[in-house]
């Protein structure tokens, strides 16, 4: 093996693992608020996706238009789901759980009605091919890897910076002191709710013009996403941010020497070993 | 107003009157479906339906099928089995114990077949797919039928046909699912490569619904295969691996042995990855090379559908049209004679003449055979470049 394959692997792991933490890190959030599993988590990142096949499709908007028109519509959704049904299972495991179940199939079908089965393409906002000797990545997904950054940064900016970003951090350590201290839960809650739907779509949204756009979508970035947010600890920002570095890693270098199936499990096998070993995860929790 | 008021009565009670005697000769016969009609596999699935519901409600408009006196409308009922194996067994199960149906016409993906033939072949219930794995037809299936070509009637020549017009293609690479379907592709695709004198650099399998294959392709590319064919891949995973093999420098040859769909591959992949791709199986409905029978199917199911067909929707098509012309030559809807009929001589059909063969490939003639197509994307249109047999078509 060459040295520059071994360099593709990394940077092939690399670049589509940042998009997926930013889908662990809205499911850590809305985890840490609401101490619920959104298992249609995926479903925003797919909807984020939709809204930027439409926002290029049908109003020709510029990327950067479209990234935000999907934070912000995934995000307004998010805060409608969050009002209506998941403020009232608080929780309750379990029925968030089926909750969260029958909206991944509800947010798959309406998909399927509107946009049909055929998985459809968002034409790229940056063409063309970087080369570095003998190392390539397309210049979207050089875009992805820094626009992921960005958010990244910009989320742990304002949860260690602003007023509401430490009120989250307050509720998701402990509801009823930073109650008790002035924070209004049910306001916290929603806006945790629709910030951790937002990044999922922004990942979505980022990816759907590398990868392509279909109902069924957001099935392998979650389960990435409990993966990552394992590994790295539930509710760890900085956590969730390693857990996906060594997701990619492992999956980019892994394939190199493993049929996909034997990679695939590799990340199964280290949640394992992790929850068995180090059930905090890497980093520890909130 | 009294007046108005008797008519009306008396147009009831006739109505009532005349009910039983109208459905006293109408009968109506209900055929199955199953195939994956959410999630990763949809486009197989939903292709089934649509392929079937064209010819249902064309025999309805028809007015039926007239069988031993009686006039039969159809009524389909179909189920999802998302492509997994145990999900297919229960719709099975359904259709057969609950809706007390003797012929399912329509199911894809390889181990979803071979689920539902535990149910279909000791019930002795007729079943037509187009499943790709190997062991979905046999002597011990004498029920079960393919309704397209599969990837042993397809590779081979479709190989001759490379070995003889692009010689400089030495070395190729292969991926496809791993599944049932995925693998007996890849078996039959390695099998004709070498028996050709090609060399296979390398094998790979992937997840049904992946996306991201870059470090799939890294490994196949750094090979440097002159050739990468995306064998069983259906068409939006295939479209990603040939966009991603570009955007990894890969600058050879591409295949799709088993492609279905390649006008939403050019979609997905958009027109400059999709150039030169070559398949054998899939169908352009607005071909020259096609017959009258399947452009003029295409412009009805795109004028349905809002889309362009792919070969699964032709070939589940031809599949009801089969089936329910040999009722009507067996004048019966009992399997047993449906069958006899079915492999009694060739059937007209959507794709011209069709003939029921594969004893050499399968041990038993249940394999629809017909000519194939190879095709090729050429800036961003699907141009059909050949026609050739498959050798059981030929004997």
């Amino acid at each position: 093996m060459t040295l520059n394959v071994l360099v593709q692997a990394l940077l092939n792991g690399f670049g589509l693992a940042m998009a997926y933490v930013l889908v662990a890190l809205g499911l850590t959030l809305i985890f840490s608020i609401l101490e619920i599993i959104n298992f249609a988590h995926g479903e925003f990142y797919m909807f984020g996706a939709f809204v930027t096949y439409l926002a290029f499709t049908q109003v020709k908007a510029p990327f950067v238009l479209a990234l935000l028109a999907a934070i912000v519509v995934v995000g307004l959704a998010g805060g409608v789901a969050e009002r209506l049904v998941f403020r009232h299972l608080r929780g309750k495991t379990l029925n968030a759980f089926i909750v969260s179940l029958g909206l991944l199939w509800v947010m798959q079908a309406v998909a399927q009605i509107i946009f049909g089965i055929q998985d459809k393409s968002v034409p790229s906002a940056f063409s063309g091919v970087l080369r570095l000797g003998g190392v390539f990545i397309s210049i979207e997904r050089f875009a992805v890897i820094v626009c992921a950054t960005l958010l990244i940064v910009a989320l742990y900016a304002f949860l260690e910076w602003t007023r509401v970003g430490r009120a989250m951090r307050a509720a998701a350590q402990d509801a009823d002191g930073a109650a008790l201290q002035g924070v209004n839960i049910e306001l916290i809650s929603a806006l945790g709710f629709a910030l951790g739907c937002a990044l999922a779509g922004a990942s979505g949204a980022l990816l759907a013009p590398v990868l392509s756009v279909s109902p069924w979508m957001g099935a392998l970035p979650v389960v990435k996403a409990f993966i990552i947010i394992i590994l790295g600890g539930m509710g760890s920002l900085p956590g969730a941010v390693l857990g996906g570095l060594i997701l990619g890693v492992v999956e980019g270098v892994g394939t190199l020497f493993f049929s996909s199936a034997a990679v695939n499990m590799l990340g199964f096998l280290m949640v394992i070993a992790i929850l068995v070993l180090r059930p905090r995860g890497l980093v520890g929790g909130a | 107003m009294t007046s108005v008021r008797s008519i009306a009565c008396i147009m009831l009670v006739a109505l009532f009157a005349l009910a039983p005697v109208s459905s006293a000769a109408e009968k109506t016969l209900t055929i199955g479906l199953l195939g994956p009609l959410s999630g990763g596999a949809a486009s197989y699935g939903v292709e089934l339906l649509r392929g079937a519901e064209m010819k249902v409600d064309e025999i309805n408009k028809a007015g039926g099928l007239k069988i031993g006196g009686d006039q039969y409308k159809l009524k389909l009922i179909s189920y999802d089995h998302k492509a997994i194996a145990a999900d297919a067994a229960t719709a099975a199960n359904k259709l057969v114990f609950q809706d007390k149906v003797k012929f399912i016409i329509g199911n894809a993906v390889g181990a979803t077949c071979n689920a539902v033939q535990t149910v279909t072949e000791p019930q002795k219930v007729l079943f037509a797919f187009v499943c790709w794995g190997t062991k979905n037809l046999g002597p011990d299936k004498p029920y079960s039928f393919r309704s397209m070509l599969s990837q042993w009637e397809a590779a081979e020549p479709f190989y001759r046909w490379i070995k003889e017009k692009h010689p400089a293609i030495k070395r190729v690479a292969i991926i496809s699912p791993n599944d049932t379907s995925g693998l007996d592709t890849n078996t039959a695709v390695v099998k004709a490569i070498k028996a050709l004198g090609f060399e296979l650099v390398a094998e790979e399998t992937y997840e049904r619904g992946t996306k991201d294959f870059y470090p799939l392709l890294t490994k196949m590319i750094a090979q440097k295969p002159d050739m990468i064919d995306v064998a069983a891949a259906p068409p939006g995973e295939a479209a990603l691996l040939v966009k991603q093999a570009r955007e990894l420098g890969f600058k050879g040859a591409k295949g799709w042995t088993a492609g279905t769909n390649p006008f939403n591959l050019i979609e997905v992949a958009g027109k400059e990855a999709a150039e030169g791709i070559w398949s054998p199986v899939n169908i352009n409905v607005k071909s020259d090379f096609v017959s009258p029978a399947v452009r003029k199917f295409g412009e009805e199911y795109e004028k349905r559908y809002k889309e362009l067909p792919g070969v699964i929707a032709v070939a589940n098509y031809a599949a009801f049209d089969v089936f329910t012309k040999s009722m009507v030559d067996a004048q019966s809807v009992e399997p047993e004679k449906v069958l006899t009929a079915i492999t009694a001589k060739p059937h007209d059909t959507v794709w011209g003449k069709v003939v029921i063969g594969g004893k050499d490939t399968y041990g038993i003639d249940r394999q629809f055979l017909y000519p194939l197509v190879i095709s090729e994307v050429r800036d961003g249109k699907v141009v059909d470049v050949a026609q050739t047999v498959p050798a059981a078509l030929k004997k």
